[in-house]
């Protein structure tokens, strides 16, 4: 890697700006603007960093919408605002899409839009932690701030995430090499353990790697839990462990004075899905009986937690939720974006803050070039060719503050740093607009 | 067309398909329950559920209406067609019988309490989701979460009988607390998982770990199990078993499990298929 010299040419420095990245928010970040723009950050990591900073980049500036030919031209906020809003006005099936990206401010009037034209609700975890959602409403949820882990863990355990890769400062603020109030030597005070099939670049820096099988998961897990109870292992191999691997590990584990599991989508989505979470909290469940232990999803987006927060606080389901019969509903398969996209139901699908141009699976995709896209977005990309209005937003914990939610449910409040450019607006303004517009077509039409 | 059951007169509805829709009908609300007095005028003024709107039922469906019916018990409803986009057909049914001359989508018989639910085809998942009486028969095969609990839910079925004919697909009765399922085909991972009570009995061949975390209840496997929990512990060879009142013949291997639950639900393998777990 080449040397950078340090940006010195600057106005000033925005201090303790939250990174909107992933989902450590880390709220340490310091921004150094000049004329507006940002020319440098500091304390993120290369991924925070570099959203920061070339947020220019293909950033979409103003209003647009599809005409015949199939080209996207630009046009005033009102006549954008209107097209959007009949469409949702007149859709049987809509799906509004996305908000991880958003703040919690927008995603109020998102939801009060929602039950205005009976549409379906849902988020990024539809796609990611779902079935860790899922997973906690069967059986709970053990866990923690990621203060506690800086500053009691003794042993982390990462499975099926690689922090070193999706969430980097993970290791080096939260969890292993910070020095803690009872951890005062930091990494030398810790064990860290990973399991995942990969040699991962966590894998690499962990003191024990268990690299069980793919789909492997449940069946470790639950003969972890079988040795918990006393059980003296059958087969000799297990998910492709040595039994008495699982034995020793199982022994550590126990012999902790506090340990910490963190998990990503290699646990969420392989063969048995939000089961693997299940056992996964049972086993922390069955460690609480020897020591103390606690567990934690690493969340993707800085705000996926925040919309199943919000909407499992406002709604009482977390994600993909159903107004389309005037109450809320809420099952896996049914009421998701996904299904409704490969069985060709929805009709109007409006994407803020996501970009499933980008992510979603083909058959999804394929009926999304037939049916109308609204995106209310601030950079141009893979669903932006989709998309028959385009609206663009403002960049959250940059150009506008906001309210976020970190992986371990620790609201925060992001500043901004720099004003928006001229003709973008707000994510809560534009979803607010829309709703009024929607507001009126309803009452003119009743 | 007859339009008896056995000596009794029933009264029987047909419906046959002439438009199809992507957005899925809802049919919770069609049930013999509600419509048992419904003349043939009710069905053409009545608007189905689609999607947030309601749209006329003779935009998707001829109807006829024969005889008369004092009580559901006497209503016998005939869906002559696939109802592939058809959604909680029979869901939370007392009485009567519904025929579906097809395919079912997501939540056939759901929270079903009585009454008899056929599907001459195959049931999409969440079949008899939370079923407490009743019957459903299934001719061809179901996808995930049939018999199984609401999502997040940690009571499933509890009473009544499912029946499928063809293949189960992941996690069939998740949180099992009553009731029967048999399954003559095959059946993929986790059946039974979170069972507390109720029986399962499997004539085809299983992927892996059924009986996950079961606390109580039984699992009869009469084909081969590749993967087995270590969550299960050898209890006995038995020969001819009997278990929750039904008699089985032959060889069984028994197991007692999960003890990663402390539970004492019993999984029954027929021995002959499966000497690769002793």
């Amino acid at each position: 890697m080449a040397y950078e010299p340090p940006v010195t040419d600057y106005d000033e420095i925005v201090e303790n700006c939250t990174c909107a990245f992933c989902g450590s928010n880390c709220d340490d970040v310091d921004i150094l603007v000049k004329d507006n723009h940002v020319v440098g950050v500091r304390h993120a990591c290369r991924l925070g960093a570099s959203k920061i900073m070339e947020d220019e980049d293909q950033r979409l500036t103003v209003p647009m919408i599809r005409d015949e030919n199939g080209e996207l031209m630009e046009v005033d906020w009102d006549t954008a605002l209107d097209r959007a809003a009949e469409l949702i006005a007149g859709a049987v099936r809509p799906v509004f899409y996305g908000w991880s990206e958003t703040s919690i401010e927008a995603m109020k009037p998102g939801l009060e839009l929602t039950e205005l034209v009976g549409a379906v609700i849902d988020n990024q975890a539809t796609i990611c932690h779902g079935p860790t959602v899922q997973a906690v409403q069967n059986v709970g949820y053990p866990l923690m701030t990621l203060g506690e882990v800086k500053n009691r863990a003794d042993m982390v355990v990462y499975t099926g995430s690689n922090p070193m890769n999706a969430h980097p400062r993970h290791l080096a603020r939260y969890t292993t090499f910070p020095k803690g109030f009872f951890r005062k030597r930091g990494r030398f005070d810790r064990t860290l353990v990973t399991w995942d099939p990969k040699y991962s670049d966590t894998a690499k820096l962990s003191d024990i790697w268990i690299p069980f099988e793919e789909n492997g998961d449940y069946g470790f897990c639950n003969a972890i839990r079988a040795v918990l109870k006393g059980k003296e292992l059958k087969q000799d191999f297990i998910s492709g462990i040595p039994k008495e691997d699982i034995v020793a590990l199982t022994e550590k584990m126990k012999n902790t004075q506090f340990g910490a599991l963190f998990f990503g989508l290699g646990l969420t989505h392989t063969l048995s899905k939000q089961r693997n979470i299940d056992i996964a909290i049972q086993l922390v469940q069955d460690l609480n009986k020897y020591t103390k232990w606690v567990l934690l999803p690493m969340r993707g987006h800085f705000n996926v937690n925040g919309f199943n927060i919000f909407m499992a606080y406002e709604m009482g389901f977390p994600y993909g939720v159903d107004f389309c019969r005037g109450y809320p509903r809420y099952m896996i398969g049914e009421t998701t974006t996904i299904d409704l996209l490969n069985r060709k139901e929805c009709d109007v699908f409006m994407v803020i803050a996501a970009d499933p141009g980008a992510h979603f699976p083909g058959g999804a995709l394929a009926h999304l070039v037939d049916i109308p896209v609204i995106q209310i977005d601030i950079h141009w990309g893979p669903s932006t060719e989709l998309a028959d209005v385009v609206l663009p937003g403002t960049f959250i914990g940059v150009e506008t503050a906001g309210t976020s939610y970190r992986m371990d449910s620790v609201p925060i409040y992001m500043k901004k740093a720099i004003d928006p450019p001229e003709t973008c607006r707000e994510d809560e303004w534009i979803v607010n607009e829309l709703l009024q517009r929607v507001k009126k077509i309803k009452e003119a039409s009743k | 067309m007859q339009a008896n059951r056995g000596d009794v007169n029933v009264k029987q509805i047909t419906l046959t398909p002439i438009k199809f829709s992507s957005v899925a009908l809802e049919f919770d609300e069609l049930i013999p329950d509600e419509i048992y007095s419904w003349s043939k005028e009710d069905f053409e003024k009545y608007e189905v559920p689609v999607g947030n709107s309601r749209f006329p039922l003779t935009d998707y469906y001829d109807i006829e209406v024969e005889g008369e019916a004092q009580s559901p018990e006497e209503v016998k409803m005939i869906i002559d067609g696939d109802a592939g986009r058809v959604k909680y057909i029979g869901g939370k049914m007392g009485a009567g019988e519904i025929i579906v001359n097809g395919d079912a989508d997501l939540q056939a018989g759901a929270e079903m309490e009585g009454g008899s639910l056929t599907i001459n085809g195959n049931a999409e998942s969440y079949c008899g989701r939370e079923m407490r009486g009743g019957e459903i028969t299934v001719m061809g095969n179901v996808r995930e979460y049939a018999g199984t609990s609401y999502i997040g839910e940690w009571r499933g079925m509890s009473g009544g009988k499912l029946t499928i004919h063809g293949n189960a697909g992941k996690q069939l009765a998740d949180a099992m607390s009553g009731g029967e399922i048999h399954v003559m085909g095959n059946c993929d991972i986790l059946a039974g998982i979170h069972m507390t009570k109720g029986f399962i009995q499997i004539d085809g061949d299983v992927t892996r770990w059924p009986g996950g975390q079961m606390k109580n209840g039984a699992i009869v496997i009469n084909g081969r199990l590749e993967r087995l929990l270590e969550g299960f512990e050898l209890d006995a060879i038995v020969t001819d078993p009997e278990v929750e009142g039904r008699q089985f013949t032959g060889k069984y291997i028994k197991y007692i499990g999960d003890i990663g639950v402390n539970g004492k639900g019993t999984l029954l393998l027929n021995a002959e298929k499966n000497r690769h777990h002793l």
